[in-house]
């Protein structure tokens, strides 16, 4: 008990410290164009909870956390997946085909639409992990180049075979509004997005803290040498979580598609960096899922209020993105100003 | 003349005091010992005294001048050399690069390799501890590492130098070996700090003992008027019998059967054609210098290295199997490197303990960890085993060597396995833990379990088994039973045995 509170605590102590810091660094930044930094953090945060700011907080929080969580399965488990870019874009672009194109009833549509998006997603990062297994070709890098192979053709198969011609865009038809997923639930501000993203988090989280795979996963990131000596067929599991972590960012991809743009547009599924801000809240949470989860919907939150903050004083949106970074960095140079012995 | 003085150290770790009030002082020329059970508080005074912590309480004074060490940067400049129990080496790179890092000597803006070599050339000779500056450093036998550890204290102008388990490592020869050369030290004007739980040796080449029990110094003894009884009551605050193993021949089925096994490192044969059997019942040790190929054997049996020839468990060939399927079928065992192999120090005891059969019904339901099952059965361990941990939550990384061997010891043998294979059973535990591991050895042989022991210590060889196989060069070059079990006939083969033909 002592050492698991003792870490936690810790743990937490240093992402609180770190996000401390980050607010004071960046409230110099702001100070040095001339705006008054208190000002900027109370929009900030006005905008993030008030008024129409929670929903938008909430609806930005599903892929937010959806990839802090395909980033965190997979560092929990000693995988880098920095290709949740590619794996949530085949996975967009397979739920489009299958919503557009299935000839069967609109909700059966959706489900084989979501379903073929996390089939996708996870054999797009399955092959990364191939070839890391087969030649030893570092997953990190393998993932990371496969996002570029599937921007290549997802941005080639939107602007010619799969195109919409009527909108002079490069997008795919609109998906038919039988196959989408619902924006609320009986009236409620909670959208279907947002429930099938809770109950992915909810599985993460209890098989991370009682799951006999999570526990294997767990002790492979701690020492992968020991958990072979103990009987863990290394192989096989990376195959598996790269396969999960790749479905995860596939089936948020899906989710965008189909619960919120309607269509597969070129480059609309990347624009809002939620793979990098996923990353970012996978590390500062020190892949643990719970934390993982709290500090991308912070994450969320801050991009939120950041929008708010520049259509109320004209300072740019980008500043949450610093204030991102920042925190990260405080994080990473914490052994310098904790120098526990 | 006192060259180093500590006074009053005090250093708590959450829940436990590991040092408490400690004093110790040392003179030029000196050779200290510094002895005490497993976790009490040895490697933590000399963690102290090299800058890796920070004490809560007390003072450092090297030539009585009053220290603060803000890293161990601060104590290589004061002087102060330390030969880790762990080492703190680069294995992938060469032992010139291994021993003049960051301090390298340069020619313009690089690293002058020649002027490296021939440094640790010389520092080596001058010494007496001479290496190969180009071997990489995971292909050389721990003695030989432990040899570079010495050096890179030495390259440092250390003064006084702290050399925590050294001998555990080591063979007889290596160890004495050791011993010529802390003596050469020492007669230099050296104060050499020895952290060892081998009293034999401790008689031999020390002047002065400071004994530590429970955080506390308990005794301060003066080698040349002291003696062993007088040293263990010190240390654990009682008596303790030498282990007597009783020798029993067995006849058996053999448990564990290994035929015409072969292991090629590259144009290397590490192990050559060797053929074994281990019966249910009986303890078969494997002796040999180290870098003979023992591990590359173990880790052939245990399908960690790819080989030629056959192993078969209880009648049957495991040779394809992966080492998950061979532990599946009834195999336990304690790897030498407990860091690296044996356990995940960032994880919690109970973690530790539970990992390997943690699918079991006991620990887990339908694919759910089942906590405080997994964590009755931690506290079960460590009390059954007298492991000094203050809960079984505590990430095993922070419990001392020894206690820590313990767990990794407890876990393997409570699998009940029929074949148990135990590398360094006892490297770095104290005399009371080693009496009880012999003991749980020797208990889980009467029961009828068949047990391979691969060790670096004869004594420990000798008192353990009912067969010693001798390995030298990659062969086993000697099986021996009965009164050619002694420490001769077994060294001699150690040396390759021809000459004594
Ligand atoms: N970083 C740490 N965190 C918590 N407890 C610690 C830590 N380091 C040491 N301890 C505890 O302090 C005590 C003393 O440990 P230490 O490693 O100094 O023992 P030792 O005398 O070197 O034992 P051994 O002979 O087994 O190496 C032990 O109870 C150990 O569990
Ligand atoms: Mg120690």
């Amino acid at each position: 008990m002592i050492a698991a509170a003792l870490d936690t605590k810790s743990r937490l102590a240093a992402i609180l410290f770190s996000i401390v810091a980050a607010v004071v660094l960046g409230g110099l930044v702001v100070g040095l164009t001339g705006a008054n930094p208190i000002s900027v953090y109370l929009e900030i945060a006005k905008g993030a909870v008030l008024g129409r700011g929670l929903d938008e907080t909430l609806a930005r929080s599903v892929p937010l956390v959806g990839m802090a969580l395909a980033a965190a399965i997979a560092l929990r488990a000693g995988l880098v997946n920095l290709g949740g870019d590619g794996q949530m874009l085949i996975g967009g672009l397979a739920a489009a085909l299958v919503a557009l194109y299935l000839p069967v009833p609109g909700v059966a549509r959706a489900v084989l639409a979501l379903a073929a998006a996390i089939c996708a997603g996870g054999l797009y990062a399955w092959l990364a992990a191939i070839l890391q297994l087969s030649l030893g070709i570092p997953f990190l890098i393998a993932s990371l180049l496969f996002s570029y192979i599937a921007r290549g053709l997802t941005s080639y198969l939107v602007r010619y075979p799969l195109r919409d011609p009527s909108t002079g865009m490069p997008e795919t038809y609109r998906v038919a509004s039988g196959a989408r997923l619902p924006a609320h639930i009986l009236d409620l501000p909670v959208s279907m997005a947002m429930v099938i993203m809770a109950v992915v988090a909810v599985v993460i989280v209890v098989n991370d803290r009682s799951g006999v795979n999570g526990f294997e996963w767990r002790m492979t990131g701690l020492n992968a040498r020991f958990a072979q000596y103990s009987g863990v067929d290394l192989s096989r599991q990376t195959q598996r979580v790269a396969f999960l972590s790749g479905a995860l960012a596939g089936l948020v991809g899906a989710l965008l598609i189909l619960g919120q743009q309607y269509r597969f547009t070129d480059g609309a599924l990347l624009a809002p960096g939620y793979t990098w801000s996923g990353l970012m809240a996978a590390v500062l949470a020190m892949a643990s899922p719970i934390a993982t989860i709290v500090t991308s919907v912070f994450f969320a939150a801050l991009q939120v209020g950041g929008f708010s903050m520049e259509r109320a004083l004209g300072l740019p949106a980008v500043l949450t993105w610093v204030l991102q970074a920042l925190i990260i960095l405080c994080l990473a140079a914490r052994p310098i100003f904790f120098r526990k012995r | 003349m006192t060259l180093l003085q500590m006074k009053g150290i005090t250093k708590r770790f959450d829940g436990v005091v590991a040092n408490d009030g400690i004093s110790l002082s040392v003179n030029s020329g000196e050779i200290h010992a510094l002895m005490g059970e497993n976790g009490a508080g040895k490697s933590t005074l000399m963690n102290i005294l090299y800058g890796l912590l920070k004490p809560d309480a007390g003072e450092i004074l090297v030539d009585g001048k009053a220290m603060d060490f803000a890293s161990p940067l601060g104590a290589i400049a004061a002087g102060i050399g330390m030969v880790h129990q762990t080492f703190r080496q680069f294995p992938d790179l060469t032992v010139w690069e291994n021993l003049v890092f960051q301090n390298e000597p340069r020619q313009g803006p690089f690293v002058s390799a020649d002027a490296a070599r021939d440094f640790v050339r010389r520092l080596g000779s001058r010494h007496g501890l001479e290496i190969d500056p180009d071997s990489r450093v995971r292909d050389l036998a721990v003695g030989i590492r432990q040899r570079l550890e010495i050096l890179k204290a030495l390259s440092r102008e250390a003064r006084i130098l702290i050399l925590d388990e050294p001998t555990a490592v080591l063979t007889p020869q290596e160890r004495d070996g050791l011993f010529a050369a802390m003596r050469e030290l020492a007669s230099k004007g050296m104060a050499l700090i020895l952290v060892t739980h081998k009293i034999p040796e401790v008689i031999a080449i020390t002047d002065q003992i400071t004994v530590m029990r429970d955080g506390r110094v308990s005794g301060t003894l003066v080698t040349r008027e002291t003696n062993e009884a007088e040293i263990i009551r010190a240390m654990v605050g009682r008596n303790v019998p030498p282990t007597v193993a009783s020798k029993v021949t067995s006849d058996a089925r053999p448990m564990l059967s290994v035929k015409d096994l072969s292991v090629r490192k590259g144009a290397v044969t590490v192990v050559d054609n060797v053929s074994f059997d281990v019966r249910p019942g009986e303890i078969v040790g494997i002796a040999g210098v180290s870098g003979n190929g023992q591990p590359q054997l173990i880790s052939a049996v245990m399908g960690l290295e790819s080989a030629t020839g056959v192993v078969s468990l209880d009648g049957h060939d495991v040779s394809s199997f992966s080492i998950a399927r061979r532990r599946a079928a009834g195999v336990s065992y304690v790897p030498e490197d407990r860091h690296l192999t044996g356990t995940a120090p960032a994880a919690s005891i109970a973690e530790n303990i539970v990992f390997g059969t943690h699918r079991n019904a006991v620990a887990s339901n339908k694919g759910f960890l089942r906590k405080d099952a997994i964590r009755a059965q931690a506290r079960k361990l460590i009390e059954r085993f007298r492991v000094k941990a203050a809960s079984e939550q505590l990430p095993i990384g922070s419990l001392s060597g020894g206690n820590m061997q313990k767990v990794v010891i407890a876990r393997e043998v409570e699998h009940g396995s029929p074949l148990i294979i135990v590398e360094e059973p006892t490297r770095g535990v104290d005399v009371g833990a080693i009496e009880f591991i012999h003991q749980t050895l020797i208990a889980e042989r009467d029961k009828g379990r068949a047990i391979l022991v691969v060790s670096s210590d004869l004594t420990e060889l000798l008192a353990l088994s009912d067969r010693i196989l001798v390995m030298f060069e990659g062969r086993i070059n000697a099986s021996l039973t009965g009164s050619d079990m002694n420490e001769d006939t077994v060294g001699r083969w150690m040396m390759g045995g021809a000459e004594t033909r």
